[in-house]
């Protein structure tokens, strides 16, 4: 059996929106559970855009959000209407037939739906429920709201990267959300994990900035063990040197070189004469802004990724900065199959990144591409509900379910 | 909720977990298992874990050795034994396992691992094949090559390398991960065969920018470095300071960013129709920005979250290393807990998610090395 087929046989119902959470639920579609999302057409997924506008509908652009598409892929979409009676009524029902339900509103959205945990476990008492707020479920800030940047703000992790004569630096990517989608996974598994040995289910709480506090762990135990936080050094390592980012032919170009042994530093003495000059640790710490301009003299008129390659070859610690572009090229992720490709409607052939373990040499395959708006409601809803064609109809004209977003009144 | 298991079980009672590596990634994943209950046995080297050797240490008095905070956040609620290293397949800790974590280049031989039938789980900087797979890998160079690191600093440069282990966290995250469905597979009778994974820390940290990719792939890479808390789409998106200290702001929706205005008395800019998109603000940011510090260097940031928050605007503290230990919300869950070693306590971060039935340890004791070997009594080294 193979990774895709792992985990079938589980149902997780997806409320979760934007990337932590469908992350979490997408790497069990990749594993084969069946993940049914469910996004209303009024209150759909906000990484579809958070500026809707008519326009926006007429180009179908809810079909064409390439982060929506990536965190979205192998998974079942439907659209209910959860203010309706009949839309929450729906959703009770596929809760009673499932193993999970994953969700990462802000604290006060659930309750105020009736669609909590209390409510949810009435009608199915072996549920697994992972919620996953910014904050977590509980304490004095459980309702507040985040996105994957407010978390990171939130982690204290800004003020350990920098210099100190700069502002406490973010490195942003949204660090948040993927770091909380990742643990949401983690969560998942667990909970699945007791419940298929016990068959007890229960409720997970996972709080996003708590996620990104691990990453931390180096600033936080300085602080903890004594009582200080660590100097903020930027590029500049306390115990290595040569250790930075030096500048590389081209524009915008970049090599990192951290010199960690005496072996590396002998190798790269050998490449470079002018560094003869200096010697031992001590005397590379000691001079260090000698020495980094030095180093960064050599790398200035050298391709990046060639003196990448050259000073890896000899056992020295260097990358070259990558941007979107040459991960396209990255010979590692090629060799590897890395990156797959999905063809889907609105947008063709897209790439996917693989799951980030696998059996054997070869990546887990990718089954199927993001599902668009309400594409399974009648898979879903007549599949697994037994809902007629007649009654499906009757709750698309109610405006229950679609498979087009729709702006608020 | 529900109430807590009395019993005090764990979800992974019963599972034996063994690291032979001891490297930041491997203890992760290992701890993840061992916080949540699994027996996890160390088997380290006669010199102990490379982990006992990072910083930060315990104050220490003239003559002792130094002992690695790193090592017990990474370490605890787990067993210590000194093992052979040179004959791993025959060592009963690991013949007696469900799952072996490890990173290759730590072990003596290409096949030190041949021939047990136990589930495996190679942890290494790049995966176990490609041309990549021998280079030497740190934190910084897993930043590099993802394409993180580029997008932070100063516009000019250089790039700023972020602080401290984080790619192996995420890289034992990922693991941990991968272990565990393979683990749910055959507990649910999906696979039926000892597994043998293969995980890249590089793989598992492209979740932070694989969308970098993409969108180059759909010739709309992202624009070069903006510079230090200035970040494509939107704008403010940042952190700047008040009179208490650090406020960090997202405004992303149009209602969102009309109410930051609010909030700031930003009359100017309130009802500018061109504002409301979040790309023409990132545009704008230089003429913004003096405005928004302006409006921020006088006020409070704890007033300003609280009320920013009643206002649904995502605002944020940004917490000092002190200060982490302190707030409110982080002390009400027990985010850090005590670590017990060598007869000292700190604290650290607890594991982030919670199974409220099944609760995990928060903190623990670290074995000391070698405490847990088969004939314990006289062995302790």
């Amino acid at each position: 059996m193979s990774t895709e087929k792992l985990l079938n046989g589980l149902r997780i119902i997806d409320l979760s929106m934007g990337w932590a959470g469908p992350l979490a639920a997408r790497n069990l579609a990749d594993m084969g559970a069946q993940v049914i999302k469910v996004e209303s057409c009024t209150h759909f997924d906000w990484w579809r855009s958070w500026e809707a506008t008519p326009e926006w509908i007429a180009d179908n652009g809810a079909e064409k959000a390439l982060p929506y598409l990536s965190v979205n892929r192998n998974k079942l979409d439907i659209t209910l209407d959860l203010e309706s009676s009949v839309g929450r009524q729906l959703l009770l029902d596929l809760v009673a037939r499932a193993d999970v339900v994953i969700e990462n509103y802000s604290g006060s959205v659930l309750p105020k739906l009736k669609l909590d945990y209390p409510h949810l476990k009435a009608v199915n008492k072996e549920l697994v429920m992972v919620s996953m707020p910014a904050f977590g479920s509980t304490g004095p800030w459980a309702n507040y709201r985040a996105y994957g940047s407010t978390v990171e703000h939130s982690s204290g992790l800004p003020h350990l990267t920098g210099s100190a004569h700069q502002p406490p630096a973010m490195q942003h990517v949204a660090l948040g959300d993927a770091i909380g989608g990742l643990n949401g996974t983690a969560a998942l598994l667990s909970a699945l994990w007791h419940k298929k040995k016990t068959g007890r289910g229960q409720f997970v709480d996972l709080s996003q900035v708590e996620c990104l506090i691990p990453l931390g762990a180096e600033g936080i135990l300085h602080q903890a063990v004594n009582n200080s936080p660590p100097p903020r050094t930027g590029n500049d390592h306390p115990d290595f040197s040569p250790h930075g980012v030096y500048p590389c032919q081209g524009d915008d170009q970049w090599i990192l070189i951290q010199i960690m042994s005496e072996t590396e530093w002998s190798a790269l003495q050998s490449l470079c004469a002018e560094l003869s000059q200096f010697g031992d640790i001590s005397d590379r710490l000691a001079r260090r802004p000698a020495l980094n301009k030095t180093l960064a003299q050599w790398t200035a008129n050298q391709s990046s990724p060639a003196l990448m390659a050259h000073l890896q070859d000899l056992g020295i610690t260097a990358a070259t900065l990558n941007n979107g572009i040459d991960l396209l090229k990255n010979q590692q992720h090629q060799a590897r199959g890395y990156m797959q490709l999905l063809d889907r409607a609105f947008v063709g052939s897209q790439p996917h990144p693989s799951l980030p373990f696998r059996n054997g040499s070869e990546p887990s395959p990718l089954q199927n591409p993001a599902p668009t708006l309400g594409q399974h409601n009648k898979e879903v809803l007549g599949g697994i509900l037994g809902l007629s064609d007649a009654e499906l109809e009757k709750l698309t004209l109610e405006g229950v379910i679609g498979d087009k977003p729709k702006l608020p009144n | 909720m529900q109430q807590t298991d009395t019993t005090n079980n764990k979800p992974f009672d019963g599972l034996k977990v063994v690291d032979i590596s001891g490297t930041v990634a491997t203890s992760y994943a290992c701890k993840l298992f061992a916080d949540y209950g699994a027996r996890v046995t160390n088997v380290e080297p006669p010199q102990g874990f490379p982990t006992r050797q990072l910083k930060p240490f315990l104050p220490k008095a003239q003559g002792e050795e130094p002992v690695s905070a790193m090592h017990g956040y990474l370490h605890c609620n787990k067993a210590s034994m000194v093992g052979n290293h040179n004959n791993l397949a025959t060592e009963p800790a690991i013949t007696q396992a469900d799952l072996i974590i490890y990173n290759p280049a730590t072990l003596p031989s290409e096949d030190s691992l041949a021939g047990i039938n136990i589930n495996t789980c190679a942890i290494s900087w790049f995966g176990l094949t490609g041309p990549y797979a021998q280079y030497q890998g740190s934190d910084g160079v897993i930043q590099a090559l993802t394409g993180l690191m580029k997008g932070i600093g100063e516009k000019d440069g250089p790039p700023i390398i972020p602080n401290g282990v984080q790619a192996q966290i995420v890289g034992g995250l990922c693991a941990f991960n991968g272990a565990l469905g393979h683990l749910l597979g055959q507990l649910m009778g999906n696979l039926t065969q000892p597994f043998a994974l293969d995980n890249s820390i590089f793989e598992a940290n492209m979740c932070l920018t694989d969308l970098m990719a993409i969108n180059a792939f759909n010739d709309n890479p992202l624009p070069p470095r903006m510079g230090i808390n200035r970040f494509p789409p939107s704008y403010p998106l940042g952190i700047w300071p008040c009179k208490d200290g650090w406020l960090g702001v997202t405004a992303l929706t149009p209602s969102q960013w009309r109410a930051f205005c609010l909030l700031l008395c930003l009359d100017d800019f309130i009802d500018v129709d061109f504002f409301n998109a979040s790309i023409n603000r990132l545009a704008s940011a230089d003429v913004l920005e003096p405005a928004i510090m302006r409006a921020l260097e006088s006020c409070s940031a704890e007033a300003l979250f609280h009320k920013g928050q009643a206002m649904r605007i995502p605002l944020a503290r940004v917490p000092t290393m002190e200060e982490l230990f302190t707030v409110d919300q982080y002390v009400s869950r027990q985010a850090f807990s005590s670590i017990s070693m060598n007869d000292k306590t700190f604290l650290a971060p607890s594991i982030p998610f919670r199974l409220f039935t099944t609760p995990p340890h928060f903190g623990g004791r670290v074995a000391a090395l070698g405490e847990d070997n088969p004939i314990a009594t006289e062995a302790k080294v």
